[in-house]
């Protein structure tokens, strides 16, 4: 088992938000496949809140959920990637820990 | 106690008329191991059978229908059939007795709701967190993975592991998981994440490593507070 240090990315949102005209998180993936970022997985919340203090859940019709980008990379290609997220986001919290990578590719 | 893994099997053939003192053999020894605390024991009636005699018992003939052979078997630790292997040597005057290493792989006992009324026990200490990263799509052997992965660690007595469905997301395979009206069969992105002691997620990462043919896994040190009734 070969493991390699690493960089584990959140970024958490709200489904509401919006960058450019786009949903935010949808931006947000867009751009980590511009900087040839390794992968990005979104994930939708059940109910949560944030800076705004407002509960985000879902209502009829109306999508406000909260949204966690998990992103995994080296140190180096995050160090790229939060610059230009930070520049994107208006509110929302981002998070990074260290982690071990495993990747497997056969 | 008898837990998972190495453990003795014992098997005792005897005749269902061999006595032992006032009573049968095959009750004396039951009633032996049920004294002694033995994890289970099972006594079988054979249909057919011989033994050193090399007679045959079978329930055809009347005269011989009463001395059907009886198999008992039981499975305990290397220590207790130590322990246990003198007395049954010295009860079983005709017959044979049969020692074998086996495994034990499960041993479950239906659970009990725990007692509201019990405290929470909190056990706080560094433990790693592995999330992995794969497709819904993916599948191992006609099965999910993600449910493949679970079965396992359940298997190897993991602590926990939740399994979470993204939205959106790209990865290893370098195409986009995306939930799309045309598309009937889903391929979303999955991640599994699972919280345990160092050791153990160390031996889960490296099973699943197998299991997987292209992914990613990440571990993390995470302090862990779980509260659990006991």
């Amino acid at each position: 088992m070969k493991t390699q240090p690493g960089k584990i990315l959140r970024v958490h949102v709200s489904e509401s938000d919006t960058y450019q005209g786009h949903p935010l998180f949808e931006a947000i993936v867009a751009r980590c496949r511009e900087l040839k970022i390794a992968g990005a997985t979104v994930f939708r919340g059940v109910e949560g809140y944030g800076e705004s203090a407002e509960l985000h859940r879902a209502h009829l019709g109306r999508h406000d959920q909260p949204i966690v980008i998990v992103i995994v990379d080296t140190e180096d290609n995050l160090g790229r990637l939060v610059p230009k997220i930070e520049e994107m986001l208006d509110t929302g919290v981002l998070a990074i820990s260290e982690v071990e990578m495993i990747r497997v590719q056969n | 106690m008898l837990t998972k893994g190495p453990a003795k099997k014992v098997t005792i053939f005897i005749n269902e008329d061999a006595p032992h003192r006032m009573t049968s053999l095959h009750d004396a020894l039951m009633t032996f191991l049920l004294h002694k605390n033995v994890a289970g024991a099972t006594a079988t009636r054979a249909f057919s059978g011989f033994g050193s005699h090399h007679a045959l018992h079978t329930p055809r003939m009347e005269a011989t229908s009463e001395h059907l052979p009886i198999r008992i078997e039981f499975i305990e630790t290397a220590k207790r059939v130590d322990e246990l292997l003198p007395t049954l040597y010295e009860m079983v005057t005709d017959g044979l007795i049969e020692v074998q290493d086996t495994v034990v792989v499960k041993l479950a006992r239906p659970s009990t709701p725990p007692d509201p009324k019990l405290p929470h026990q909190r056990k706080v200490g560094p433990a790693k967190m592995l999330r992995i990263f794969l497709g819904e799509a993916d599948k191992l052997q006609d099965e999910a993975l993600y449910d493949a992965i679970l079965k396992k660690l359940r298997l190897m007595d993991i602590a926990g592991a939740t399994v979470y469905r993204g939205i959106l997301g790209y990865g290893a395979k370098g195409h986009e998981h995306k939930q799309s009206f045309l598309h009937v069969s889903r391929d979303l992105p999955i991640m599994l994440s699972v919280i345990d002691t160092p050791e153990k997620i160390r031996a889960a990462a490296e099973v699943i490593e197998g299991m997987l043919e292209d992914g990613l896994l990440v571990i993390s040190d995470v302090e862990m507070i779980r509260l659990v009734r006991s």
